[in-house]
């Protein structure tokens, strides 16, 4: 995939197996994982437990919302341009974003699917082997968004 | 000399004192982003420059620190800006949590 950037839009162009790719990993959402394995709990704030517990109701919802939104995405024909080499996706900014926060749901959620391993010793079997795939493609796709944030800052 | 070394104290500037004294007193919650195995640190970077609108060198500064240190305290707000910035980071799957600050 290579981004590039022109007036205020990030341009994805994408060959046809990175389109299929992405398809697929973005059907994935919401796999809601949390890299939540070392915070201890607080220890002196008792009204803190509600305060969380509707943080966590917020952000199952609003997952709920963002998958219906995602499905749309990948149903408007319009999004995706055919061109000579595949398919080029126009971003905006803020669209850029939504997409980081969808891949790092999906590459989270297949780490935590993995067993949340802290170094990459993986116990790999067919069961297992998908969530590995996943993790590390959404990780390439995430990986080139950043790159073209950064070429922007 | 000594007596013209003394400075005035204007009631303006025991004004000003007080202010600051109070405010300082305020009950506020510490939002922190602690370390995890997983999320590129890179990402960690951007994550912390969109939400708070910090310039590279703070946001890495920070993520060095959940790096190196297991966790970084990010700032000190109200309760209603804390669970802003926590759902924020939450959303872009950081684990943050809030501490009040005692």
């Amino acid at each position: 995939m290579k981004v590039q950037r022109t007036e205020g839009r990030f341009h994805l162009h994408l060959s046809a197996w990175e389109k299929r790719l992405l398809f697929e990993l973005l059907r994935l959402y919401p796999r809601s994982g949390s890299p939540r394995k070392s915070a201890p709990k607080p220890t002196h704030s008792p009204d803190l437990p509600a305060s969380e517990r509707l943080l966590q109701e917020t952000l199952t919802e609003q997952r709920k919302e963002n998958k219906k939104l995602v499905q749309a995405f990948l149903a408007d024909p319009s999004r995706f341009q055919d061109t000579k080499a595949g398919t080029r996706l126009s971003l905006s900014q803020l669209e850029v974003e939504w997409f980081l926060q969808l891949l790092n749901d999906i590459r989270i959620g297949s780490w935590v699917l993995l067993g949340s391993p802290e170094e990459k010793r993986w116990h790999l079997d067919p069961e297992t082997a998908p969530h590995l795939f996943a993790m590390e493609m959404s990780g390439y796709f995430e990986s080139q968004l950043l790159e073209a944030l950064e070429g922007d800052a | 000399m000594a007596e013209t070394a003394v400075p005035e104290v204007l009631p303006g500037t025991i004004e000003t004192t007080e202010e600051k004294g109070e405010s300082s007193l305020e009950p506020g919650y510490l939002v922190i982003c602690w370390n995890d195995p997983v999320n590129y640190m890179q990402y960690v970077t951007h994550v912390f420059q969109v939400v708070f609108g910090w310039a590279r060198k703070k946001a890495e500064f920070h993520m060095l620190q959940v790096h190196n240190q297991g966790k970084s305290i990010l700032t000190r707000e109200s309760l209603e800006k804390a669970e802003h910035y926590v759902h924020q980071l939450q959303k872009y799957s950081l684990h943050a949590t809030m501490e009040r600050d005692e």
